[in-house]
């Protein structure tokens, strides 16, 4: 069971949008769909279920094509839509039919929903007159309310205040513990390292890279150490013949080739009876690899 | 099926409760309502003799109508005529004029060359002339009146009172008849109310891409669910306008026009239920057919600000063809009408008049409406593949050539 896209290539004109990218998903959880802006992963998405046509390559789910007639799938696109003049019930109301429902069941279910995302008091409201950040929710539901099997989200979180991401945040969770297929683009790395468990990263079309999130980050050796302390180490930092990024007051970041260097810097503060509040040795994170392996590709 | 219920019923629901839609349809049956009270409200205000029932005191001092001015008040009449004989000098009718009493007063005097009528009216410029019809009833009786005292015999009599009556025979086998004035009406009722709800589909296209819903609706349902639903569902809208429109002008026409004012005006005696169901049939052809050009349009642009420059090519082809029409409607008897009753862009306005001239053979009206519907298919056809492709491109208004390409593309 699961999604299997291979060798897909679009082209518009002369330019080659997306260039034979592949990648499966097998097991439930999310799907990390990363790149610059213009990478290719809103037409990858588009392509994935069928909402423009692909030059070449093949999209299956369990082995049949992506349409609503062999997957139950729900959508939420990079551009931001919603009836205006439409109340917000009326609206849901009318996606839950398309989708399928019957009329109890998708009363039911958006009770559920506009009240899960706290979204309650405008059930009867005109769609104009909430907040761009309470009209994504509400288009959220639209994706997620029919119960899919297979979720795409393109950049879920741009746009939300913090209060908001919270609760998507929470949502996404309960959607990946009932065992959906999660699709997510996002430019937020962090949510990325929050939820993914497989992901690729597009540039100019091309995939740069793709794989599992640990077993990439675990590829790479530690890179930084970041270290707490209750006085200056400056000195023992270049005793230890190491480079300091960025210092503020008794905090540093300090660049490191292995982890076998960051030991040797803890030994040293040790033996100088210096006060450590944290010592961190840290590998790089998904947004350092994002910036390495685009920025080489460039 | 069920989606396309769906979109349509949300379409029909989505349009009713629009602000403009309720504010348009309510000036609309005022302006009906108002408009068949006009003349109560004139004669009200103005008092005009020509449009409302008149109150005219008459003075035959010198019973020069022998007592036969009574009979002016048999069978529908705008006036209300009041005979007086008896003695009042000139003052005192002035008085009842004056304080609305009567509308106007006419004295007659016989003089040695006949009769001469004093005309009292508050001011000719408001009340108007002494009406012609008036003037000729009275020359009427007074003729009568000198007849009889000739003591002629009833062969006499109707020798002098000849009637002509007029037999049309039409060396045309194919000739109209019927009331042109009607089916101009009409023609211009199905122009306008295809028009009006075609172009709503456009709005409608264009409204989901500025509000950037489309992508979630076409991975909910299909393209072709979205352009005919909506174009259903836009076209149930119009229907429910005219019909509301109808009943209103048809219930104040009842209630506030005179008894029979509209004969002669609207002659409706050709209206047939099959008639009617055709007329109908082909608003709904003529609608789907531009609506599906306007959806077209529609998909092409994503501003507000660009649909009149996108749809005019539309109108300028729905234009032609009314004036095709209009043209033939001219020259009932001519060949452009079979052209024009045929052609699916003139057919829709076309056809009803000459249905009800009787014009029309039924082989045409067959031809008619097989050509319309295969050109309703195709048109479809386009609309939906163009649509399909179209409806995500959100830069500049796509040109003739980008549509060719789009068409042409495979799938």
């Amino acid at each position: 069971m699961g999604l299997e896209v291979k060798n897909v290539t679009k082209t518009y004109g002369e330019k080659t949008v997306v260039d034979s990218i592949s990648f499966n998903m097998q097991k439930s959880g999310v799907f990390g769909l990363l790149g610059t802006n213009g990478a290719g992963k809103t037409t990858t998405i588009r392509m994935i279920l069928g909402i423009i046509k692909k030059d070449s390559g093949k999209i299956t789910w369990n082995e049949k094509q992506v349409e609503r007639k062999y997957v139950n799938f729900g959508y939420l696109p990079e551009e931001r839509g919603i009836y205006p003049k439409t109340k917000i019930y009326d609206q849901l109301m009318y996606f839950a039919k398309l989708k399928g429902m019957n009329k109890q069941d998708a009363d039911k279910s958006i009770k559920y929903w506009l009240k899960r995302l706290q979204l309650e008091e405008y059930t009867y409201m005109l769609a104009e007159k909430l907040s761009k950040g309470n009209q994504q929710k509400v288009q959220f539901i639209t994706a997620v309310m029919h119960d899919p099997e297979l979720i795409v989200l393109d950049e879920p979180f741009s746009g939300l205040d913090p209060v908001n991401t919270e609760i998507l945040k929470g949502v996404m969770i309960e959607l990946i513990n009932k065992g959906k297929y999660i699709i997510m683009s996002s430019h937020q790395m962090s949510t990325i390292e929050e939820f993914c468990t497989e992901l690729i990263i597009l540039n100019k079309g091309k995939t740069v890279l793709q794989g599992n999130l640990n077993e990439i980050k675990n590829s790479y050796k530690a890179n930084k150490i970041e270290v707490e302390t209750l006085q200056n180490i400056e000195e023992i930092i270049k005793q230890a013949d190491l480079e300091i990024i960025f210092a503020k007051e008794n905090s540093y970041e300090i660049k490191v080739n292995s982890e076998e260097q960051g030991y040797n810097l803890y030994n040293m503060l040790a033996q100088s009876n210096i006060k450590v509040n944290r010592f961190e040795i840290k590998k790089p994170s998904l947004h350092d690899i994002f910036i390495e392996k685009v920025g080489a590709s460039k | 099926m069920k989606d396309l219920i769906t979109v349509a019923s949300f379409t029909i629901k989505d349009m009713i409760k629009r602000k403009s839609f309720i504010i348009s349809m309510i000036i609309i049956l005022v302006l009906i309502v108002v408009g068949f009270n006009i003349p109560n409200i004139l004669n009200k205000v103005k008092g005009d003799s020509k449009l409302g029932t008149s109150k005219i005191l008459l003075v035959d001092k010198e019973n020069i109508f022998e007592g036969t001015l009574d009979s002016l008040n048999q069978g529908d009449s705008l006036y209300k005529f009041d005979v007086l004989l008896e003695n009042l000098d000139n003052e005192q009718i002035k008085e009842k004029v004056k304080n609305g009493e009567y509308d106007c007063s006419l004295i007659f005097t016989k003089t040695e060359t006949g009769v001469t009528i004093e005309y009292i009216v508050e001011s000719v410029v408001s009340f108007g002339e002494i009406p012609k019809e008036v003037l000729e009833s009275f020359s009427m009786l007074y003729t009568n009146v000198q007849i009889s005292k000739l003591d002629l015999s009833i062969e006499e009599l109707q020798s002098l009172r000849t009637n002509f009556e007029v037999k049309v025979t039409e060396t045309d086998e194919n000739a109209a008849s019927g009331n042109s004035l009607v089916t101009m009406l009409l023609s211009l009722a199905l122009f306008m109310g295809i028009h009006f709800f075609a172009f709503q589909v456009s709005s409608s296209i264009t409204t989901e891409k500025t509000s950037r819903i489309m992508e979630t609706l076409i991975t909910s349902t299909s393209p072709k669910t979205i352009v005919v639903g909506k174009t259903i569902g836009a076209g149930v809208v119009g229907l429910l306008q005219i019909l509301i429109i109808g009943i209103t002008a048809v219930i104040s026409a009842i209630v506030f026009l005179p008894e029979g004012a509209l004969n002669g005006i609207l002659d409706i005696s050709n209206v047939t239920p099959i008639f009617a169901i055709v007329t109908v049939v082909y608003f709904i052809l003529g609608y789907f057919l531009f609506a599906f050009l306007y959806a077209l349009t529609g998909s092409t642009v994503s501003k507000p600000e660009d649909i009149n420059s996108a749809n005019s090519p539309i109108g300028f082809i729905e234009v032609a063809g009314f004036y095709l029409a209009y043209f033939a409607m001219i020259n009932p008897s001519s060949k452009i009408n079979i052209l024009a009753s045929i052609l699916p862009i003139s057919s829709p306005f076309s056809m009803p008049f000459r249905m009800m001239l009787g014009t029309a053979t039924t082989s045409q009206i067959i031809t008619s409406l097989i050509v319309l519907i295969i050109t309703i298919i195709l048109i479809a056809k386009i609309s939906i593949k163009i649509y399909s492709s179209a409806i995500l491109n959100y830069g500049t208004k796509l040109n003739f050539k980008d549509m060719i390409k789009i068409y042409s593309s495979k799938e």
